[in-house]
């Protein structure tokens, strides 16, 4: 393991105060991620320094920020990964919300978004388990469901999103229509979609994407679903509610048959 | 009552926690105190909690001599402490979870879950909200106001503003976790206390549906929690000076990726996804090692230090958090004459989403996007 000395350059901003960009060189070793480097600086040189974070493993999503200019979490970015070696690593909060303090952005407007879906953070397993044994080449090892004992006939899990609000900041919809239910509400909106046949609740949650700042603000840019670091795909669920709400204006007119 | 958390919520040790609501098996032959205390605590979130919990359940696997020969105590000290344990065939565990060592001997099952630790602590947070509390982040006491052998308030600074304010209190209970010697310094009285940190190691992708646990006492790597899309093999355990500045040591990592092998041989081809440490606040005991050292908590009422309106509680685990709030508000309750009924083990919490839309929580004051507005020409580096 050898050790890196990497100069980070932090935007700054506290209530007041005018914003501006402080310089902080600290010595991380060459496995760390950028999390580590953001706690050296504050640990060590700056205890005013202010930044979220939780869980370091892409679990809670609070440390969302931009490293670069890009959209990342950095408990899981690696310094090697974003930093050329020469130049700072620049890094900024995540656009399209207010500023707290320095890397912390007001978070409320998300979740009130994400209230408005209501989608329940847990879910029924979609499958066995999420991956296929073929990406880690190992042949004698059936990832597939077998025959249960009674009493696993289901397996719970969290969903996805881990509301870190990244799709958020990277949205170029998001700064034209503030109102916007973003990618990671419309993204949770399908998936309460998905859980419920509950007419007055689908009606409900079609009804939110189907209106002024749901669905169809959507530019179709991916640029969430680029960022997303968990594969939500939330352009590919927005996308999905499209179809369903065309789909239902098609059966309105034209009665189920014709469909 | 005021919350003072000197950064985001679930910043400190909490945060970076295994995820794991213990059944209690964990403990329940080595530490029975904290083995009944996580059992209890497991079924109470099971019920304030739902929507916050992968319920999966647990497994117990033996794969040598040595963890065959532990089995019957485990039994013994799950049905003494009172944690459902069922022993299952090999076939049922390696159906159940395909990619686990196929040389196991034995496998038990027990109500172990997972959590997520910040919302875990939002959820109870906004309850607290809602119920009157105010809950200030990033700022931090920097020091105790006393007054003779009184604590009267904190001194704090906000590090949203950068100012400093004080505030009064008919009592003041430090909840610092690790850090908690360090407050209860400021007030010229010890805590037993040591800070004691751990590695843990989250993997590109989930390899188990259950919690696996190694069927043997506590040792390195005995566990890998899955969650979401990941599984968290976990813990060392070394005693540190600093909770705030923990260098992960290389060889920890290397061991529990070769521990985490003996549970899931495929481990080892699986990148990895992070690696964390935190200093768990564990309560001194004399003569007795980190890793033996009890789980469960304590509550210290600073007045037999000769220090008034002083409360430290220290020690336990994230599994057992509610416990120790309810114990250190009964003391708080009978410090300041109060006669009232923790109700928290009946009150289903509040959805961890209005933390952050409730008054009380914080609020932003500066609009926009920075890059929008200051270009880093126009910024004083």
């Amino acid at each position: 393991m050898n050790t890196l000395k990497v100069q980070l350059q932090i935007f700054r901003y506290k209530q007041g105060q005018s914003p501006h960009y402080d310089s902080f060189v600290v010595d991380v070793p060459d496995t760390a991620h950028v999390i580590d480097a953001i706690d050296a600086a504050w640990a060590i040189h700056d205890p005013t320094l202010t930044f979220r974070r939780a869980c370091h493993h892409s679990s809670c999503g609070s440390c969302a920020i931009r490293i670069n200019g890009v959209e990342k979490l950095p408990c899981i970015t690696r310094i090697t990964d974003v930093w050329d070696g020469h130049r700072p690593l620049r890094l900024d909060p995540l656009r399209n919300f207010p500023i707290v303090s320095d890397l912390v952005v007001d978070v409320t407007s998300f979740f009130q978004r994400m209230s408005a879906a209501d989608m329940a953070m847990t879910c029924e397993a979609e499958a066995f388990l999420p991956f296929s044994v073929d990406t880690f080449a190992v042949a004698d090892l059936d990832p597939k469901p077998v025959d249960l004992p009674e009493n696993f006939s289901r397996f719970s899990r969290f969903e996805q999103c881990i509301e870190c609000g990244i799709c958020m900041s990277a949205c170029p919809t998001m700064a034209a229509d503030e109102k916007f239910l973003g990618p990671a509400g419309l993204a949770a909106i399908h998936q309460a979609r998905k859980k419920t046949d509950d007419p007055v609740k689908v009606a409900y949650l079609l009804g939110l994407a189907d209106g002024e700042h749901g669905v169809w603000r959507c530019h179709s840019a991916f640029e969430c679903t680029e960022a997303c670091p968990q594969a939500v795909d939330p352009a590919g669920k927005i996308m999905a509610l499209r179809r369903e709400l065309i789909v239902s204006r098609f059966t309105k007119m034209l009665g189920k048959r014709n469909v | 009552m005021t919350v003072i958390e000197r950064g985001e919520v679930a910043f400190g040790t909490t945060g970076r926690n295994h995820c794991l609501l213990h059944s209690g098996g964990r403990y329940c032959v080595t530490d029975q105190e904290s083995a009944i205390e996580c059992i209890e605590e497991n079924m109470i979130l099971r019920k304030i909690m739902p929507d916050l919990l992968e319920l999966n359940d647990g497994l117990f696997v033996a794969f040598t001599e040595a963890d065959l020969a532990f089995r019957e105590q485990f039994l013994e000290g799950c049905a003494a402490c009172h944690i459902p344990a069922r022993e299952i065939s090999n076939e049922h565990a390696r159906a159940i979870e395909p990619f686990l060592n196929p040389n196991v001997l034995a496998a038990v099952q027990v109500p172990d879950g997972v959590f997520e630790p910040f919302r875990f602590c939002l959820a109870f947070l906004a309850t607290a909200l809602q119920n009157g509390a105010t809950v200030r982040t990033y700022t931090e006491v920097t020091d105790l106001v006393c007054a003779g052998k009184n604590v009267t308030g904190v001194r704090m600074r906000d590090y949203r503003t950068g100012r400093n304010e004080s505030l009064s209190a008919d009592l003041v209970v430090n909840a610092a976790g690790p850090w908690a010697g360090e407050i209860a310094g400021k007030a010229g009285v010890a805590v037993p206390e040591i800070p004691t940190a751990g590695v843990m190691v989250a993997l590109d992708c989930r390899l188990n549906n259950m919690v696996l646990n190694r069927l043997n006492k506590p040792s390195d790597g005995d566990i890998i929690v899955p969650q979401r899309a990941t599984s968290v093999i976990g813990t060392t355990s070394w005693k540190v000076e600093d909770p705030d500045l923990i260098t992960i040591p290389p060889e920890h990592v290397d061991r529990m990726i070769a521990q985490g092998e003996q549970l899931i041989p495929i481990v080892k081809k699986v990148p990895m996804r992070a690696k964390m440490a935190v200093a768990r606040p564990l309560i001194a005991r004399a003569g007795i090692d980190a890793r033996e050292v009890s789980r469960t908590f304590e509550c210290f009422d600073h007045e037999r230090d000769g220090m008034n309106g002083f409360v430290t509680i220290a020690g336990g685990k994230t599994t057992t958090a509610r416990a120790m709030a309810e114990k250190v508000s009964d003391i708080v309750c009978r410090k300041l004459n109060i006669s009232a009924e923790c109700r928290t083990r009946n009150t289903s919490l509040a959805s961890y989403r209005l933390f952050f839309q409730q008054p009380g929580s914080y609020r932003a004051s500066f609009p926009g996007n920075p890059e929008d507005r200051f270009s880093p020409e126009h910024c004083n580096r």
